[in-house]
């Protein structure tokens, strides 16, 4: 159906918009999104909650990164850059739950299918607030042009 | 038969959200058995309030990431019921298409990573790669087709942007639809491969029954198996289709001590929504190969047998298919025009309701003057089934207390997980520990 040749980088943003820093990954994808002439060999998707599309949005890409809301027991606004190897999920190895996409699992998925990019670099940054709302807590809103640097070094 | 038996499933897997099963069984009798859902209740409604009309299918669309196309279509059918604003046939059938690409998204998801592993007999579907590395790739590329179809028609795989009140922002070019057409006729012979393996560990499908009151849309003019138009009926309801605007006559929700979802009830103490309600209703009308899919797995109209809910699922990868072939040459034989949607505000109120995959799902919005959101209501599918499935529960737990501790286990998750409930359609992050 649709013919158009991928690009090789992808970057992905998670989260929902609905909860406030949950949704920092697609707050940052609609910020790149608008400076997308800067990266032609770049593609950046707002992939929000619909975790495991994940599975088709990698596929068969040399280099994957994705943004997320992650709990990782560190100062709230906190990024840090981590590669699938480098962590654990606190969820049960063995189980897959959708809606939770655990998106560590579904890069093993992705490898067992033999399509999974050579390169996959997570950047989680810890929320300050999962509230119902659809505005950042001040902490990450403040912090999303260093967020966006720190990407941006990823992709050069 | 077990004296004593306590079992604690604390978090249900291969389901989305967080569910618990707890029983307890002391001296042969059962003490304590319940389905809990103890996440805490997210008022999604509060968050429209407020809000221009014309933005709030693109707020609920967030709400979830599987069903969030189907948010999104009833919204925008509440919207246009609140504020009188038509929608060209042209536009409703490409919404159809659109609602029909979730619909294969989903029942794929389903069928494939969340049901097949208790049907194989592995924790998950990674493991199951290497068993069944030939299905779980047809799955994939189901999966991938029915992205794609999302992608053309709703403008993104997840979270629509061409719906809007009146009918779509983009359409697609007819070349483009020629190529939807010719792709999913070439995964006819897939979904073929996908019903043929899953045939094949159909005598893994526990046999259980409990009559039920199935709850979906029903479409009689013209006679349809329907998703999206229609009043709301039941197999208890004689026939007869409910106007969407009654809806709370039907959902009738109330709280329980053992669940933050509310539950639901119409004519029982309980009913179910989803494929396998849909499937009772509506059976007749299904196309040829999805009554041809019903046949091979011996499934009938009344049956009662939730754990039949996954084959219903998969009876409606093909009618979607097989009608979205056919929608496609009416949409081609007529030649697509682009349209202007305008709307204006004004006061209204009014209730949108579409079939999610997992079942009936209700919208309602009341708008000021301005367009402006003053009050909204939205009623999931999910939460409908809570009840049924604690009442499913009563049933099959004295049925099987016979079993090990650790089949009575699995067959109470699978119960649960037969009906493809979404409890927390909202929240994914991760929890991470670095291991160095």
């Amino acid at each position: 159906m649709d013919q158009t040749p991928r690009k090789d980088t992808v970057v992905i943003g998670l989260g929902n918009l609905l909860m406030s820093d949950e949704g920092i990954g697609v707050h940052l994808i609609r910020k790149f999104s608008e400076h997308q002439d800067k990266f032609p060999s770049v593609e950046f998707i707002d992939a929000g909650t619909g975790g495991m599309n994940v599975l088709h949005l990698i596929a068969n890409r040399k280099k994957a990164v994705i943004i997320d809301c992650v709990k990782m027991g560190k100062k709230p606004g906190t990024i840090k850059r981590f590669e699938p190897a480098d962590v654990q999920t606190t969820k049960k190895m063995m189980h897959f739950s959708l809606h939770e996409a655990d998106i560590l699992r579904i890069i093993e998925l992705s490898g067992q299918l033999g399509e999974c990019p050579d390169k996959i670099v997570i950047f989680g940054i810890e929320p300050e607030s999962l509230d119902l709302g659809q505005k950042l807590s001040k902490t990450l809103s403040d912090g999303i042009d260093a967020y966006s640097l720190d990407i941006c070094k990823e992709l050069c | 038969m077990h004296n004593n038996l306590d079992i604690n499933v604390h978090h249900i897997t291969r389901v989305e959200g967080h569910g618990n099963i707890v029983v307890n069984v002391k001296n042969g009798k059962i003490e304590k058995l319940q389905w809990q859902v103890p996440e805490a209740p997210r008022f999604f409604e509060a968050m429209v309030r407020g809000h221009s009309y014309q933005d709030i299918q693109t707020i609920v669309s967030r709400i979830c990431g599987i069903c969030s196309i189907t948010h999104s279509l009833a919204a925008t059918k509440a919207v246009e019921s609140a504020l009188g604003i038509n929608v060209s046939e042209q536009a409703d059938k490409l919404r159809i298409l659109m609602h029909y690409s979730e619909q294969l998204q989903s029942h794929t998801l389903h069928i494939g990573y969340l049901a097949a592993p208790d049907f194989f007999g592995t924790p998950s579907v990674v493991p199951l790669v290497a068993r069944a590395a030939d299905a779980v790739k047809t799955i994939v590329k189901a999966h991938r087709i029915a992205n794609t179809w999302s992608d053309l028609i709703a403008g993104r795989t997840t979270h629509p942007v061409t719906l809007i009140p009146g009918g779509l922002t983009r359409i697609p070019t007819e070349k483009q639809l020629r190529e939807l057409q010719q792709t999913l006729k070439d995964a006819v012979p897939d979904l073929k491969k996908i019903a043929e393996v899953v045939l094949s560990v159909a005598a893994n499908v526990p046999k259980f029954e409990r009559p039920t009151e199935y709850v979906s849309l029903k479409q009689t003019t013209p006679p349809t198996y329907t998703f999206y138009h229609g009043g709301v009926t039941s197999n208890d309801n004689k026939g007869a289709a409910v106007p969407i605007e009654k809806w709370h006559d039907v959902a009738n929700e109330y709280m329980v001590e053992q669940s933050t979802a509310k539950w639901a009830k119409w004519h029982r103490d309980a009913y179910a929504v989803g494929a396998l309600a849909r499937f009772n209703n509506n059976a007749e009308l299904l196309s040829p190969m999805a009554k041809n899919a019903a046949k091979t797995f011996g499934l009938q109209k009344g049956c009662c047998n939730p754990f039949m809910n996954t084959v219903a699922q998969l009876v409606e990868c093909f009618h979607v298919v097989e009608t979205s072939i056919e929608i496609i040459d009416q949409l081609l034989t007529k030649g697509l025009k682009t349209e202007k949607v305008t709307s204006s505000p004004k006061a209204g109120k009014g209730a949108g309701c579409v079939e999610a995959p997992r079942g009936i799902l209700f919208h309602e919005y009341e708008f000021d003057k301005n367009g402006k959101c003053a009050a909204a209501d939205i009623c999931i599918p999910t939460n409908q089934n809570h009840a049924n499935i604690q009442k499913d529960f009563e049933k099959l737990l004295p049925e099987i207390l016979d079993q090990s501790e650790k089949d009575i286990r699995l067959k109470l998750e699978m119960l649960v997980r037969s009906y493809d409930p979404c409890i927390s359609c909202s929240t994914h992050f991760l929890n991470v520990q670095f291991v160095r």
